[in-house]
């Protein structure tokens, strides 16, 4: 019964996830002005004086983006004439009489026809539809590394083969050559102490900021200052350096630096730096908040259900009402404004950085304050509601005593609301917080929605919908797991009776 | 003996006072009121919050005051001037008045957050009751529903504003597009829990309509919860203006705000105080008032206090 209850669930959430994509898809790439993506683009900005080759270059990109599929005389001529040849030559000039064919064969094709400002020069494309796209961009999600993935011609013999070695620090490592990842499993000391390269996610590529870095890379590579120490490389070569050793992937054109380093074509790392990436900046800022949060909204919540109507209750309603209905950006500002004037602490998270722990007491606590505020007030109701309920009064005739009934039988029946929330607001801690990362200038994940928005970074804004979404449904389902988990009576299966 | 015959006397029988039904007439809006104007608290809050909302709305009448419009602003001796008789809030930092400018702001966040609670209510009410009533359409509804709270709601109202353009009524639109669904939803758990009782079954057997079973039956017992929720959902509204314009989203620069107010003004919290302050008071002011009149309305409007 059970088992079939969860995989009805699994499958309704997948559709889920696929149908926020489909709408995200819909939404930023027909109601979003397709030139907006140009706005942050260096590039569009220096081809200024030359308007065909900012042009070429504007389809080139969309094409690139998957917004449409386009071609030119270039590749027409290429197509008809064989290249070198006079007549490939005459047809590639501006003008010449082969632009009317062009133009003939892909207009009853269905394609549109644009002209180069200057030249008069014809180009033809044709949109992608939005379905392509997304079983596209679904079919490139997951990257299984395999011994056959590295196709260079310049490098025909190439070892392909799975071995086990040892990691530059000493962990056991199961190696490949052949593979895109030189490392595709190694313990080290850091957690969870397992690592693997096998299965990589593919999100996309970024642009037009974080030009052309993968996005997954964007959000989870360390950020700030280099990190650098001093490594010995494979083939004995001593140097400091910043190399993640266990990131190695395949370089297809090595430089006289890198055959310095490398024996093999497993030349390109990851560089370490000092802080932590955006999602591990947020997830730790959040899993603080939430400790916090916790520590002292149950407690307090308790107390208030206890002392109902008395001094605790009312300082607590008090607070309560304070941040449900002041805007969370005034209160922000006005714990950052008292931290910051009667304790001294650093009011931007970049005065001292994320290796003091100054840093992020005050980010730390204004996350925390709304969920704290959330948690009184449902402890508060769920124990009221449960205080009079028949078996705390059973409790009460067998002659336990106040304490005792509060803890051992009211807070456990209370707790189970609330015990479904934990696994949703621990995973939603890697979404970060928009407002008081900006109010602190914090360097997390919290800014990137918004700001990605405003660039018109479309792989990223899908990326980040896809992860959150993901990250929600998880949080909900598991938050479902543990409550039938903790009380047997609750059965998520709903008993069927038509309607 | 004689004493206690004279204690009691024979009554005569009165057919006209046998007829009275001896309980007293109830009318559940004057209830309501009564209950309300009970407590002192809420009473004092009630006028403050009136206070505020009348003049917020009467007072850019006169004053029409235009973001946009800064006459001073080459004037260094009208910049950042303290509050005094003739600015009561002082002058910002291109010399408006602040006074005029954190009224006609609270006027439209006012408007936005009755406005778009208004709408959201009524189509969430519509939809959560018949959602809760019918199970057919709970199958479906439950999927829309988890698909529709996943979305990033930041991106629907980026995206939205950069379609629309900024301003009022497209403000209003990003608000009220996808919010509706939680009141729905929040109505059709509520709408479940009671719709099983024996006097609906009771009802139904007599062949009551699904119409009749959801205004007559299933609504009169929501009033407090719905109560309870709008209570939450105008401050909730106001703040999501506030947050939105904080982020550059929401109203266009030529409308007055609340929200970019504080956020223009953040710079200037350690140098000029006030110019912070006095925008993020006001909207505290408001918010607060406005949710502990809703919370007591809430409890007003429940029969069960009606004693």
């Amino acid at each position: 019964m059970e088992k079939g209850y969860y995989l009805k669930r699994i499958i309704r959430s997948i559709f889920s996830v696929l149908m926020v994509i489909t709408i995200v898809f819909v939404l930023v790439y027909t109601l979003v002005p397709r030139d907006r993506i140009f706005f942050n683009d260096d590039t569009v900005v220096k081809l200024g004086g030359k308007p065909d080759e900012r042009m070429a270059y504007k389809y080139k990109q969309w094409q690139r983006l998957g917004y449409l599929t386009y071609t030119n005389m270039n590749q027409y001529c290429t197509e008809v004439y064989t290249t070198g040849s006079s007549a490939h030559e005459a047809c590639v000039l501006a003008g010449s009489k082969d632009e009317k064919a062009f133009v003939e064969k892909y207009e009853a094709d269905g394609w549109y026809i644009d002209y180069l400002p200057a030249s008069g020069s014809p180009i033809a494309y044709k949109e992608r539809p939005i379905v392509s796209r997304i079983t596209e961009w679904f079919k490139n999600l997951v990257v299984i590394d395999s011994v056959n993935a590295v196709q260079d011609e310049n490098n025909p013999d190439l070892e392909r083969k799975v071995y086990f070695g040892k990691t530059p620090t000493g962990g056991l490592a199961l190696k490949c050559s052949g593979c895109t990842h030189k490392y595709q499993l190694y313990t080290d000391l850091s957690f969870p102490f397992i690592h693997q390269n096998w299965i990589t996610l593919d999100l996309g590529t970024s642009y037009p900021t974080f030009n052309s870095l993968k996005v997954l890379d964007v959000i989870s590579a360390s950020q700030g200052q280099e990190d650098r120490v001093d490594t010995v490389f494979e083939n004995g070569h001593t140097e400091t350096s910043a190399c993640k050793m266990t990131s190695l992937t395949y370089k297809y054109s090595l430089d006289k630096l890198d055959k310095n380093k490398f024996d093999d074509n497993y030349a390109d790392c990851e560089i370490n730096k000092k802080d932590p990436s955006m999602i591990g900046i947020s997830f730790i800022m959040g899993v603080i908040a939430l400790f916090l949060a916790y520590g002292i909204g149950l407690p307090a919540g308790l107390s208030m259900a206890r002392h109902k109507g008395k001094l605790a209750d009312k300082i607590g309603m008090v607070y309560i009402i304070f941040i449900i209905s002041v805007p969370s950006l005034a209160y922000i500002y006005f714990f950052k404004y008292l931290g910051s004037t009667i304790f001294g602490l650093p009011n931007a998270f970049p005065t001292y950085g994320a290796a003091d722990i100054r840093s992020w007491i005050l980010p730390c606590i204004s996350l925390s304050l709304p969920s704290i505020a959330g948690l009184m007030l449902w402890t508060r109701r769920y124990m009221v509601d449960q205080m009079n309920a028949d078996y705390v009064k059973f409790a009460k005739a067998k002659g336990l005593n106040q304490s005792e009934i509060y803890r051992k039988h009211i807070f456990r029946n209370a707790i189970i609301p609330i015990a479904q929330g934990i696994p949703s607001s621990l995973a939603g801690c890697i979404t970060g917080a928009i407002i008081t990362e900006q109010v602190y200038s914090v360097g997390g994940m919290g800014k990137m929605l918004p700001d990605s928005i405003n660039a018109y970074n479309n792989a990223m804004i899908i990326a980040l919908a896809f992860l959150f979404t993901g990250i929600s449904v998880i949080g909900v389902f598991l938050g479902d797991v543990i409550i039938t988990w903790i009380d047997p009576r609750i059965s998520l299966e709903s008993k069927e009776d038509g309607r | 003996m004689t004493n206690k015959d004279n204690l009691f006397t024979f009554a005569d029988f009165d057919e006209k006072e046998s007829e009275r039904i001896a309980a007293p007439r109830y009318s559940y809006w004057k209830s309501v009121w009564r209950t309300f104007i009970h407590n002192k608290v809420t009473v004092t809050v009630c006028i403050i919050m009136l206070t505020v909302v009348i003049f917020s709305m009467i007072q850019p009448i006169f004053s029409k005051y235009d973001p946009m419009y800064a006459p001073n602003i080459n004037d260094a001796s009208m910049k950042f001037l303290k509050p005094s008789l003739q600015y009561p809030f002082g002058t910002d930092n291109i010399g408006r008045n602040l006074f005029d400018g954190v009224w006609a702001g609270a006027k439209n966040s006012l408007i936005i957050g009755f406005v778009c609670t208004f709408i959201n209510m009524i189509i969430g009410i519509a939809v959560g009751a018949l959602w809760g009533f019918s199970k057919s359409m709970d199958k479906w509804m439950i999927e829309v529903y988890n698909v529709v709270s996943n979305v990033p709601f930041l991106l629907i109202a980026m995206i939205l504003s950069y379609v629309l353009g900024s301003g009022f009524k497209s403000l209003i639109f990003i608000m009220c597009v996808s919010n509706w669904i939680y009141v729905a939803y929040f109505i059709r758990t509520q709408v479940m829990i009671i719709r099983d009782r024996e006097y609906n079954l009771a009802s139904r057997c007599l062949g009551t309509s699904t119409w009749t079973m959801i205004t007559k039956n299933i609504l009169p017992f929501l009033i407090s919860v719905i109560m309870t929720y709008v209570a939450r959902e105008i401050p909730a509204t106001i703040s999501y203006e506030v947050f939105l314009s904080y982020l550059g989203l929401g109203l266009g620069q030529d409308n007055a705000s609340l929200g970019r107010m504080i956020s223009q003004y953040t710079t200037y919290m350690n140098a000029y105080p006030h110019l912070f302050w006095i925008p993020v008071s006001v909207l505290a002011i408001i918010s607060v008032s406005l949710y502990i009149v809703g919370q007591a309305l809430a409890d007003a409007s429940d029969p069960r206090t009606h004693m």
